[in-house]
């Protein structure tokens, strides 16, 4: 199947973030581990989310608190998929 | 089998699972200190096969299971080949919605696994509002270097130590020197504790007990009240609970929280199943 591929924006992250922890602002923190916005099990959420919202599918081998460190890392993610700002 | 000298050494380990995997799949999301701790009390240890590593940590009288696999046929098939693992009294914890994790869940059982208990998270808005104070005020305080002791003897005599990740001493100590544990002291004793963990602006309540002897007289409420107060900056209360305890269960929404969906499976080896199934 063919899924387009949608660009993407930091504040399209930071809204993706926001829907699956809606009580933080992700567009202030730099270390969301360390600030407490996002353990482990969010970032399942969130991958799934990122898969869904720019048709990708991110492998498990990236599921590691390093790509989700912050909104820049994320972004990176995101381009290593294929995925353009 | 592996012996790890250090945590990097045990991250080095999965590199070469992760580099051949089609269906990554995992228990392992290690706190990288709290690893180190393990590794440095030489709790770690290992077994690599192909496609899958299997890591185990010593915890009291009992081992932990995490797993690193290319796919959950490789964990199958990796778990087929592990000696002892019929005999050794082991847990292992899968956290997910049941659907997203039936191969994981299945090659654990086809290893001997027996589901024991279900754990679920349960989170609260940092603010929430409170149930109305009734009862007389109790003398909240943090704990005390000397509590140590008899509150690690609470734990284990109030908990389930395959269930509920109970701490060791030096964490209990650790947590008293960082002001994470709340208690009442009522007639000279212990009447009750909250120990709890705070990371930025998500705070983790551990355990929370009133003893034998001084329950309904609020203690448990008094100490909810305290800790939740004492966490201003605080946006996100989590806890697990098992999920049958509908007691305790009921208590937390009472203060605010709710299931969040998230369920921690936690499934024991034959010789732990047997002994509670007697």
């Amino acid at each position: 199947m063919f899924w387009p591929v949608r660009p993407f924006t930091m504040k399209t992250i930071a809204e993706i973030l926001k829907e699956i922890r809606p009580e933080f602002d992700f567009t202030t923190s730099t270390d969301f581990k360390a600030d407490g916005m996002l353990d482990s099990f969010d970032m399942v959420a969130l991958v799934a989310a990122l898969d869904k919202n720019y048709g990708i599918s991110i492998s498990g081998v990236d599921i590691i608190p390093e790509n989700f460190q912050n909104l820049e890392t994320i972004a990176a993610l995101l381009r290593k998929n294929g995925v353009q700002p | 089998m592996i012996s790890f000298r250090s945590a990097a050494e045990v991250f080095a380990a999965i590199q070469p699972v992760k580099a051949g995997a089609t269906d990554f799949c995992t228990n392992f999301f290690p706190d990288k200190k709290k690893l180190e701790e393990w590794v440095e009390r030489n709790e770690m240890s290992g077994e690599s096969r192909a496609g899958a590593l299997f890591l185990f940590r010593r915890d009291r009288d009992f081992f932990r299971l995490f797993f690193c696999a290319a796919s959950p046929a490789a964990l199958r098939e990796g778990l087929a080949t592990l000696p002892n693992l019929r005999d050794e009294r082991m847990v292992a914890e899968v956290v997910g919605a049941e659907s997203a994790l039936t191969g994981i869940l299945a090659g654990l059982e086809a290893a001997g696994f027996h589901r024991y208990r279900q754990l679920q998270r349960m989170a609260r808005p940092g603010q929430s509002s409170l149930p109305p104070v009734v009862g007389a005020e109790m003398p909240v305080t943090l704990a005390e270097r000397a509590d140590a002791p008899t509150i690690l003897n609470l734990l284990l005599g109030a908990f389930d130590r395959y269930a509920e990740q109970l701490p060791t001493a030096s964490e209990v100590e650790s947590a008293v020197a960082a002001g994470q544990i709340f208690v009442v002291k009522l007639d000279g004793a212990l009447a009750g504790l909250l120990f709890f963990e705070t990371q930025g602006m998500t705070s983790t309540l551990r355990y929370w007990l009133v003893t034998e002897g001084f329950r309904d007289r609020h203690v448990g409420a008094a100490l909810m009240r305290r800790y939740l107060a004492s966490q201003s900056a605080v946006r996100r209360f989590l806890l697990w609970v098992i999920a049958s305890n509908d007691n305790a269960v009921q208590k937390y929404m009472r203060f605010g929280f709710a299931p969040d969906g998230l369920v921690d499976h936690v499934l024991a080896s034959a010789p732990i199943h047997n002994e509670n199934h007697r």
